[in-house]
């Protein structure tokens, strides 16, 4: 092979997602020259140096041209609030669609599709159930099913102190953690009872396939399987190492994808139930890679399975830059979905649909939606003080659910 | 975003501008120009691209390491001497960044590998996720990363070696060395092309 050739080929061979790569490049690049002419970073001068106006039609032709161009009309919503910071002032609809429920130092919040919250009262935790007709919210050692709208449907009190919540995807059950111990109740009340003795400080997630069983982790660092009814442990493995969350989804092709997301990792397994009534199988691990990631902040399953959205902090030549990465949790390959300087991205959660991704920039004060698929999205500003009406906020709200498109659905 | 001049959309595209318009581009920049930014990014964003592609195997990586190179490109816009070519800056970066990039993530498999933790991927060397979809590619792969970067260096951006000698900081004979390495294994790997 000559050199020529050799040349021919390298210039020959196809880059992945070269075109997308690109558009989202770009947009990175003018973001960061934006904010270090809006920042007042020293420009080298020519004859005469520049007015402050110059700046400002700099800025204007910068964001005109990019409004105007195909990839700036994929991107306009996008690049608009990386520019300034400033993204549409007010919570005034969920892009999307569906019903947040939120964690504020007040207690937790329903936000309908069309922004409007409710406060459910003074409860520490919350989760919803599978349709979002009912609420299982936590105070103290006590769980409670609540409306929507706030009303008390039953309340049950547990012999320690209750913790992360789940509502079985049937609808008929609910899981917590009691002090040290796992229990499962009856979605009316009725039935409660311990299914592991010493479980790990992390919630439980409920298997998305028929069988009502659970994963959670045991004190010993064992990932298990347990069936609701019983809490036999039908399979076990060890976790990752300083696990902090699992989520389990079902896929299109019929078996089940637990993530387990760690400190600074993330690995998936597929699980099956099996062909013997109320047995399932646990597959081996299969690391996520997280490759230039310098922390993990955060990690959700998309409601497909198929797809892990990763908040990660990169340290790049202007200091950290938090990323989410989408992951395709079939071959580990992943692309940047969006990128901003600095580290402030804080948490992450999927819309039901799997169409949409919320991120909180509590440095900003914002929430942010990126579609998944088009390089675009929104941002809604003011949230801090729109979940403490009538006083200082205290702290950024989390998001504990993005729940289904309307009550029953 | 767009070049807003008929004479700045000749600029565009993968190939850079003639040397004289580049010093133009640059002293718009760096005057706080966007549109001469734009002319700037697309004239080279493809090239950084396929090389840092090139020397990692691995797009998300590189997509990094391209878009991270320019960001350092922006911050130091105005320290950048307009006399001097901005490719070769620009690469010098690409490239550097690409192997450190490929170092700290072998290190990192290594440590993983060693914990037992991680199955095993991909080819020998070639970072996780890589796309070895062609011949050159898999045999690009079995290179240590410097004889990647230097016939990357060499072969798609066409830099003498003295040239690269100085991008890598390493003896113009050493460059020579292992240029003439990489490409006899390549051409053993790729022997269908001789």
């Amino acid at each position: 092979m000559n050199e020529q050739r050799l040349r021919e080929l390298l210039g020959a061979v196809e880059v992945p997602d070269a075109a997308a790569a690109e558009r989202r490049g770009r947009a990175v690049v003018e973001a960061a020259f934006a904010e270090r002419l809006a920042s007042g970073a020293p420009r080298r001068s020519g004859p005469a140096r520049l007015p402050r106006l110059a700046v400002a039609v700099a800025l204007a032709t910068l964001v005109a041209a990019l409004l105007l161009s195909p990839a700036g009309a994929a991107v306009r919503d996008w690049v608009g609030e990386v520019f300034d910071g400033g993204g549409e002032t007010g919570l005034r609809e969920i892009p999307g669609g569906g019903r947040l429920l939120v964690q504020s130092e007040g207690g937790p919040w329903v936000v309908g599709p069309d922004g409007s919250r409710r406060l459910l009262g003074g409860y520490e935790e919350t989760t919803w159930s599978p349709h979002g007709l009912f609420l299982a919210v936590v105070s103290g050692r006590t769980l409670t099913a609540v409306e929507p709208n706030g009303t008390p449907r039953w309340s049950l009190s547990a012999p320690g102190r209750v913790f992360g919540p789940r509502w079985s995807p049937s609808g008929l059950e609910i899981a917590y953690r009691s002090g040290s111990s796992l229990r499962v109740t009856g979605a009316d009340a009725r039935g409660d009872h311990r299914i592991a003795s010493r479980v790990a400080a992390v919630s439980p997630a409920w298997s998305p396939l028929s069988a009502p069983q659970l994963a959670y982790l045991g004190a010993d660092g064992r990932l298990r399987i347990a069936a609701s009814a019983s809490g036999e442990v039908l399979a076990a493995a060890p976790a990752l190492p300083a696990l902090e969350s699992i989520e389990w989804s079902a896929s299109a092709a019929g078996y089940g994808l637990l993530l387990e997301v760690g400190a600074a990792a993330l690995q998936v397994r597929q699980t099956v139930v099996g062909k013997l009534a109320g047995t399932t199988v646990l597959g081996p691990p299969r690391r996520l890679d997280l490759p230039g990631a310098t922390e993990l902040r955060d990690a959700a399953l998309s409601p497909d399975g198929r797809t892990v959205a990763a908040l990660v902090l990169v340290e790049g030549p202007r200091g950290a830059r938090s990323v989410v990465r989408l992951i395709d949790s079939r071959d580990g390959s992943f692309r940047r979905l969006y990128s901003l300087a600095g580290d402030g991205l804080t948490e992450l959660a999927w819309s039901p649909d799997g169409s949409r991704l919320l991120v909180a920039d509590p440095r900003r004060d914002q929430w942010l939606f990126l579609r998944r698929g088009p390089y675009e999205g929104r941002s809604f500003d003011g949230i801090a003080a729109a979940f403490s009406p009538g006083r200082a906020p205290a702290g950024f709200p989390t998001v504990e659910g993005w729940c289904c498109r309307a009550p029953g659905g | 975003m767009r070049a807003d001049s008929g004479e700045l959309e000749r600029a565009g595209g993968s190939e850079p501008p003639p040397a004289r318009e580049e010093r133009r581009l640059i002293r718009e920049a760096q005057r706080g120009s966007a549109a001469a930014l734009a002319a700037l990014y697309s004239a080279h964003w493809r090239r950084a691209h396929r090389a840092a592609y090139l020397v990692l195997h691995d797009a998300a990586a590189a997509e990094d390491v391209a878009q991270d190179a320019f960001l350092a490109a922006v911050d130091a816009l105005d320290r950048f001497d307009r006399r001097r070519p901005f490719g070769p800056w620009l690469h010098r970066i690409v490239v550097n960044r690409a192997i450190d990039w490929s170092r700290r993530e072998s290190l990192r498999r290594r440590v993983v590998d060693e914990a037992g933790e991680l199955e095993q991927r991909g080819g020998d060397g070639a970072p996780a996720g890589a796309d070895l979809g062609t011949d050159l590619m898999a045999a690009l792969a079995e290179l240590p990363v410097e004889q990647r970067a230097i016939v990357v260096l060499r072969h798609l951006l066409e830099y003498t070696p003295g040239e690269i000698a100085r991008m890598l900081e390493m003896p113009r004979g050493t460059v020579n060395s292992r240029l003439r390495r990489a490409l006899d294994q390549l051409g053993s790997a790729l022997e269908g092309e001789r």
